[in-house]
This record gives structure tokens, sequence and C-alpha cells, in this order.
């Protein structure tokens, strides 16, 4: 009996005294009260979430999606602005390819914002006001950024202000119906006002401060004022939500939203004129190329820093000419079209504005490929490397192949105006691909057929439209180091030049509807003037000259692969006029054998690339994983 | 030991196979839905492309008043058929090139519901009466020049009273292919034409004879051509209407 009293005694003991505290937070998790504490804690929290933020950068390509390293159909390429042999026409954002999908990644920077302007009110007491409603300013920007992603792409969509939790709340509650088109640009509008007032003038490098928010204000109500001003999709809901589009009436009203917001960032932001000089076209050139590597450029609104090894990208290896081709095998992906080329200045033209490549009939005859653009905008060469033009030290050589025929009375165009066809193999010699066998020039000299970075007619790992791209290439990057994920330059997101060009754009809008508030015409004037001046372009002589075309293309000029124009195609819905059935142009440099002289010819993409924007592509397709989730989330007209 | 594992191995088969007696035996879609979109004033079908033209739109609300909608594509001649849906209660409209069936007003007030609830069973058959946004019709009969290029003569018009379904007229397109499915969504780009027009220009164009020649140069003689011509205004999703089919033998 004994017995039993010591065991049930000792069971007794041990049962009540062991483990007395089970329920404690897994010590292998990071806890809310380790990061809110401290400002490093903070920082890191912040880091993480603007690595989601979801922007279309180094990592982003429509086939691919965002944050992904390999970007082989680049943006460019799907808007006309180029030609690249991986991407054979126009494109939505990959819908059920994307896994996850841009919607889902979304919604999670949303989460993670909501999460952090809840949790840090209750670690308030750790710091002053000023700092607490700094973060809080900036989690709301963050949020309105990503929602400015979900809105440009999906029109309206459902409004998350909350943490949602599960159990906690029935299905019901989270199945969060679409807002109109309408509200979520308003919302947008509201959590950037937030920001604007809440943060301080000055934050780290990358990191969003008053100004950025207002900036992003700019570009987003300018999207808004567009859809209101040239949409003509309508989709309600049984409520009587707009999910697409905008009343029209509401036009003005975001217009002057976009122009007061970017007039909000006068005199904190300039252009980058450091090594500018007034008249001097390799000032400005060189200015306009180190504008994208200056660290301390004043015309940086906001970036996404990149630092290898940690947090890189493939730039460079996708994008060198051929001739400066890395390890990996990549090169000369993004090559611009001659649609893009042709709208700069200083170069030769006819009178609809094509490029001009002969005379009477006949082609025009030049000593070297640079000499058709010895007078080129400075901003183009900045842009675009033309054929001949310097690049890394070395002449990028692009030539489509030696022209053997007679030149007596000068040669004729190799074929009918806006013949799609094939070149003649007659009098032309030329090369499929890099490994050349040279010819023999009348003068028993030999040159290759092709130049070092093409043009060839097989593997097309080359210019395929006589020109490659320099925006965004590092100039001095040696090539033992143009490799994949080895480039790490700063992606500048908001240049202030972006933000002057929202501001003529709106200003331009408002003046054509009809607002005589202000004189908007002339500061539409003033921006792009001050834009052109920069780029060492022409500038424009009096508010006459401009016109809708003017303002945006001026646009395309200046943040041409900067991967905003499909986005701008868009919310003019001008993008399935532009693309019906087009086929882009490119400019083919031959080299005469009898002349010793070099002859341009115009012609459209050898590849015959068509492309045709889908009407319904102006509001993205939702994922149908989405909408098969939910049963209130309605889809997008025609999918 | 090797026994045992042998007896466990076939007991683990023996219940895998034995177990699970319910199988799937409701029984397959069997059920055929067919019909046609037609003109309301002529009668006519409404030609469209197959896929990305004019859909049937299928909200099964036997149990659920909230469905996923089902979508069915028409035929280029404006005919759908499915013979493979489960018997039950749908409420089913109509999407293409003609003034929707459903309009809701900025409210979200259903304005006009011309959908028809319908309880589909062994073979239903349904046809929705529409007023197309353009009529294109043919103007005597294509021909194939002497330069090898083919010459058609159209004319649209409006096919509809309602202003809110007037916008301007955008283009008109001849589309060429080498077989009878021809529209946007399948031509041949090397000859179809295309005469597009700006702002409200082509409005004045409505109800006039046009002509349109292929382009691209002569084409290789001695087969069929189809042909085909479209023409679409401003409005929505922008869906051509179309004339019918024709067919050009080139000598």
């Amino acid at each position: 009996m004994k017995k039993y009293t010591y065991i049930i005694v000792s069971v007794l003991i041990c049962w009540v005294s062991a483990c007395k505290k089970l329920d404690v937070a897994p010590l292998n998790i990071v806890q809310d009260k380790d990061v809110f504490t401290t400002a490093g804690g903070i920082q890191a929290y912040m880091s993480r979430i603007y690595s989601e933020l979801p922007i279309e950068d180094f990592r982003y390509s429509p086939q691919r999606g965002l944050n992904f390293f390999w970007i082989i159909s680049p943006f460019p390429a799907v808007t006309g602005e180029a030609l690249s042999r991986d991407q054979n026409g126009a494109m939505q954002e990959n819908v059920d390819g994307l896994n996850p999908s841009t919607w889902s990644l979304c919604y999670k920077a949303i989460r993670d914002a909501n999460y952090f302007m809840e949790t840090l009110p209750q670690y308030a007491s750790n710091y002053t006001p000023d700092q607490v409603n700094s973060w809080l300013g900036e989690a709301r920007f963050i949020r309105a950024a990503t929602y400015f992603a979900l809105v440009k792409r999906y029109g309206g969509v459902p409004i998350i202000e909350k943490v949602q939790t599960y159990p906690g709340s029935t299905i019901d509650e989270l199945n969060v119906p679409r807002t109109s088109e309408e509200k979520v640009y308003d919302f947008i509008a509201a959590d950037l006002d937030y920001a604007y007032t809440n943060m301080s003038d000055a934050n780290q490098v990358g990191r969003a401060n008053k100004y950025v928010a207002a900036g992003f204000k700019s570009r987003a109500m300018l999207y808004a004022g567009s859809i209101a001003k040239y949409n003509t999709t309508t989709l309600v809901d049984k409520d009587g939500n707009r999910l697409c589009g905008i009343p029209s009436s509401k036009a003005i009203t975001y217009f002057k939203a976009a122009y007061d917001a970017a007039a909000l960032l006068d005199g904190h932001y300039s252009l980058y004129k450091n090594s500018w000089a007034a008249g001097d076209k390799t000032a400005q050139f060189n200015n306009y190329v180190n504008m994208f590597f200056d660290a301390k450029s004043a015309e940086n609104v906001f970036v996404r820093q990149y630092h290898y090894p940690e947090s890189v990208h493939g730039y460079d290896a996708y994008n060198v000419p051929r001739q400066l081709m890395g390890a990996n095998g990549y090169s000369s992906e993004v090559n611009p079209t001659l649609n893009f080329v042709e709208l700069f200045d200083g170069i030769p033209k006819n009178a609809d504005g094509t490029i001009k490549t002969t005379t009477g009939g006949k082609y025009d005859l030049y000593t070297n490929t640079m000499d058709l653009f010895a007078n080129a905008e400075p901003r183009l060469r900045a842009t675009v490397i033309l054929p001949g033009d310097q690049f890394k030290g070395v002449n990028i050589e692009i030539r489509r192949g030696i022209y053997t025929g007679s030149s007596a009375g000068g040669i004729s165009p190799l074929l009918p105006a806006g013949s799609t066809s094939n070149y003649p193999t007659t009098n032309i010699v030329q090369s499929s691909n890099a490994t050349q066998e040279p010819y023999t020039l009348p003068d028993g000299s030999k040159m290759n057929p092709a130049g070092l970075s093409g043009v060839f007619t097989g593997d097309q790992t080359d210019a395929i439209s006589g020109f490659s791209v320099r925006k965004w290439l590092v100039p001095d990057k040696p090539t033992s180091e143009v490799l994949e994920n080895r480039s790490d330059q700063t992606w500048i997101e908001l240049r202030y030049a972006e933000v002057l060009l929202n501001r003529a754009e709106a200003a331009y809008e408002l003046n054509a509807l009809g607002q005589a508030d202000k004189d908007y015409l002339t500061d539409a004037f003033t921006q792009i003037n001050a834009i052109r001046e920069r780029a060492g372009a022409d500038l424009l002589t009096g508010t006459g000259g401009l016109t809708v075309n003017v303002v945006r293309n001026e646009r395309r000029k200046e943040l041409g692969f900067e991967n905003k124009i499909w986005w701008d195609m868009r919310r003019w819905r001008t993008a399935d006029k532009e693309q019906n059935s087009t086929v882009y142009r490119v400019l083919m440099p031959f080299y005469s054998a009898n002349d010793k002289k070099y002859f341009f010819d115009a012609r459209t993409d050898e590849r015959n690339a068509r492309y045709t924007f889908d009407v319904r592509w102006y509001y993205e397709q939702i994922p149908q994983g989405e909408i098969a989730k939910s049963a209130v989330l309605i889809q997008n007209p025609g999918y | 030991m090797k026994k045992i594992l042998y007896i466990l191995a076939m007991g683990v088969l023996v219940g895998a196979g034995s177990s699970c007696k319910k199988i799937d035996n409701y029984d397959a879609p069997n059920v055929t839905l067919t019909g046609s979109v037609v003109d309301a004033t002529t009668g006519a079908g409404i030609q469209t492309e197959q896929g990305s033209g004019t859909r049937i739109k299928l909200l099964e609300i036997s149990y659920t008043a909230n469905p996923t909608p089902f979508y069915i594509s028409s035929m280029q001649d404006g005919t759908f058929t499915n013979t493979k849906l489960f018997a039950g209660t749908n409420v089913i409209s109509a999407e293409g090139p003609f003034v929707p069936m459903v309009q809701t007003d900025d409210a979200g007030k259903t304005i006009v519901d011309e959908s028809q609830t319908v309880q589909i069973k062994n073979t239903t058959t349904v046809t929705f009466k529409v007023h197309p946004l353009l009529r294109v019709e043919w103007v005597g009969t294509p021909t194939f020049n002497a330069d090898g290029t083919i010459t058609a003569q159209v004319k649209f018009t409006r096919g509809t009273d309602d202003p809110n379904f007037q916008q301007d007229i955008s283009d008109v397109y001849l589309f060429v292919n080498a077989t009878k499915y021809v529209g946007n969504n399948n031509y041949d780009n090397r000859y179809s034409q295309q005469i597009t027009y700006d702002g409200s220009a082509g409005n004045a164009a409505a109800g006039t004879t046009i002509t349109i020649t292929t382009k691209g140069g002569p084409m290789p003689g001695k087969r069929d051509y189809f042909i085909r011509v479209g023409a679409r205004t401003n409005y929505g999703l922008k869906y051509y209407n179309y004339t019918d089919v024709k067919t050009v033998a080139a000598p």
C-alpha cells in the first residue's frame, strides 16, 4: 500500500512541477518584439518589403515576371522600342505561367505593409513620434506603390486595408470583392498624401522620402486621368462599382492632382547636368551616359540598388553588343528599332519623318557608318549604340553585308519600297554567323561580309535591327565580368525627368480640357524644353509646336528602355492602333565594294515579326486560380 | 523475415485494392446545347471569328446563385454547339460584335437583360436576336485582277439606332487566307489590306461602297483564296463585324 502512495506522490510531484511554461514562442523564429523594438530591426523589415516592391526593373520581363534573373524576352521588345531574337510579337504579362503570379506577389507585399502599420504602434514607446510617423508613412507609400502595380494591370482590385487572419474571420469576410478602378486610384492618392505629410525630407538611398511619395502620386494620377479620358472599356458589378474605367468627368481632377504632385518636387531635385555644357555635343553625350551611374545624381528620386554578389542582375551580359560578348554567350537581346531612332533629332529625314537614305532614287554613300549620324542628338547616341559608334573603347561594327554590284550611276534600292521580302542574293555577300569567311575586295584587301556585331542572317545573336542598346550598359565593365548575375548597377525607378514629363503631360491635357486657372500650355512648353535642352535636342520654338504627340514622343525618347513605355501605350489606349499587324523597321548598313563606301537600307524587320495588341489587354486577365478561389472576384472583359 | 514482409505487402495491396468502394458513378455529360446568334432585323447569323469573336456565356444557377461563368465559342457563322454539358438550369447570354444583351447603368442596376433562363436537357436549342454594331455586306462579287490582286467591294451600315453604341468607325479590313477560317485571328498578313480612319473620319463612309484591293503584289495562282471583310467601331473590345466568307479562284 505504501508503495502505491509513493508512486502517486511522485507522479503528482513530477506532473505538477515539470514543464511549467509550455506555451513559449519558438526560439528559431524572429518575434515581433525582436524586430519592432530597435531601429535596426525596422530597417531589416523595410529592406525586405522594398525588395518585394513590384517595380519593373532589370529583373522584370512580361514573359517571366518580377524578380527573375533570366531576361531574354526583354520588355522593350514588346513595346516596339526594340527587337529581340527571343520575342516575336506583342504580349500581355504572362498570366498563368507565372508562379507566384504578379497578383499574389502584390497582395503579399500589401499584407507585409499592413502588418507593419498595425504592429508598429504597439512598440511606439521605443521611438520618437516623428520616427513612428515617418515609418508609418513609408509603409503607406509601399502599399500605394503596390496598389498602383495592381490597378495599372487589372483595373479595380480588392482593397485590403487590414491584415486578414484565419481563423479569426469567416470565409465571407475574407472574400473581398473588387473595388471600382476610381476608388483604387483614390485610395492610392490618400496613402501617398499621408506618406507625403508624415515622412521626412530624406531617407536612406533606395528608400522613399516624402518627395518620392509625391513623385509616385504624379505618376499614378496621370494614369488615372488618362484612363478617364481615353478608356472605352466598361465593366460594372452588380453593386454599381465600375471595375474597369473611370468616368470621363474625373479626368480634370486627376490631371490636376498629377500636376500638383509633380510641382511639389520643384526645387528639391533637378535634371542631371554635372558635366553638361551648352552647345557641346560630346559633353552632353557624356553627361547623359553618366547620369545612369552617378550615385549622387540630383535627378535620382527613387532607386533600387544592387550589389554583387548578394543582389545582382545580368543586364550587361544579355545586352552587350555581340563583339563584346561575355563568357555566358549572351549578347544583343535589346536592339532598338528604326521607329525608335527616327523619333530623335539630328538625322537626315524625309518629309514624312522617316530616315533619309536615298537621293533621287539612289542610295546616299558614306565613308563611315557614323557619318549618317554626325549631327545626331546626344541623347540618341547615349541611348542607342549607332553602327560604328564607340563603346568601351572599340568601334561597334554593324554591317549587313557587302554589295558587289556595279555602282555606275548610283545604286538603286535593293528592294521596292515597303517590301517585306528577303534581300536578293545576287550582288550581296552576307554571313550567317560570327564565323565569317572574308571577302576579297576589288583592291585585293579582305573584309568580312558582316560586322563584328552583326548583322548575321542565321543565328541572330547580333544587332538584328542595325542598332544595339547603350542605356544602362556599364561603359567600363571589363568583358571578363560581363556575366549573368554579375551586374549590380542601380535601377533608377523614378527620375526627375519623368516627374517633369508627368507634369508637362498633365498640363497639356488640362489645357486641352479647357482649364485656364494657370497657363498650363506654357508650363508644358517649359518642362519639355528643359528636357530637350539637357538632351541636346532641338528646342521647341513656341507653345504652338506642342501637340499631344510631341509630349508623348518626348516621353518615349527620354524614358526609352526604362520599362515605362508599355504602360504609357496602354493608358493612352494607343497600343492597339500602334500594334496592328505591325512590323517594326530596321536600318541595314551595306558596304559597296566598288565605291568603298557605305549605304543604308531602311526596311521592315527581316524576321517579319508581327505585333498585334489585343484590345482586351488594356485590362489584363486576372489569374484563373484567383477567380476560382474567390466567389466574388469578377474576371475582366473578354477572358 | 522475408515471409513477414510478403505478408505485409500482400496485406497493403489487398487493402489498397479493396478499399474505396465508392467509384464516381455520376453520368458523363451528355446534354447538347445548340443554337445561333442572329441579326434581329434581317434574321441572318452574326458573322464572327472563331475563338476570339462571339461567345456564349452560361451561368449554371441550379446549385448557386453566383456561379463561375462557362463560355462556349461560337462558329464563324454565328451558330454554336456543345454536346458535352450537364443538364441544369442556365442563364444564357451571348457576347460579341453586337449591342450587349445585358447592360447595366452606372449604378450597377441592370437596365437591359435579354439573357434567357433555360432548362438544358437532351438537346436544347437557343436563338439570340441581337443588333450588330455594324452590318457589312458585299457589293457585287470580288474579282481576281489581271495583276494578281483581289479587289472586293463592300458596304457597311450601322446595325443599331442606339447612340451609345455608335462609336467612331475605326477601320475596314480585307482578310485573305488559304483556308475558309478567315478573320482577324487568322489571316495571311502578306496580302490582307486594312483601311484605317482617324477620329470620326470613318463615319461618313457608312453606307457608301468601299473598294479594297489586296496588298503585297501578285498572289500565287492556281488555287482558291478565302476572303472576308471586317469592319469595327471603337466600342469596348473592338470586335469586328464581318461579311460571310467568299472564295476567289486564282487562275
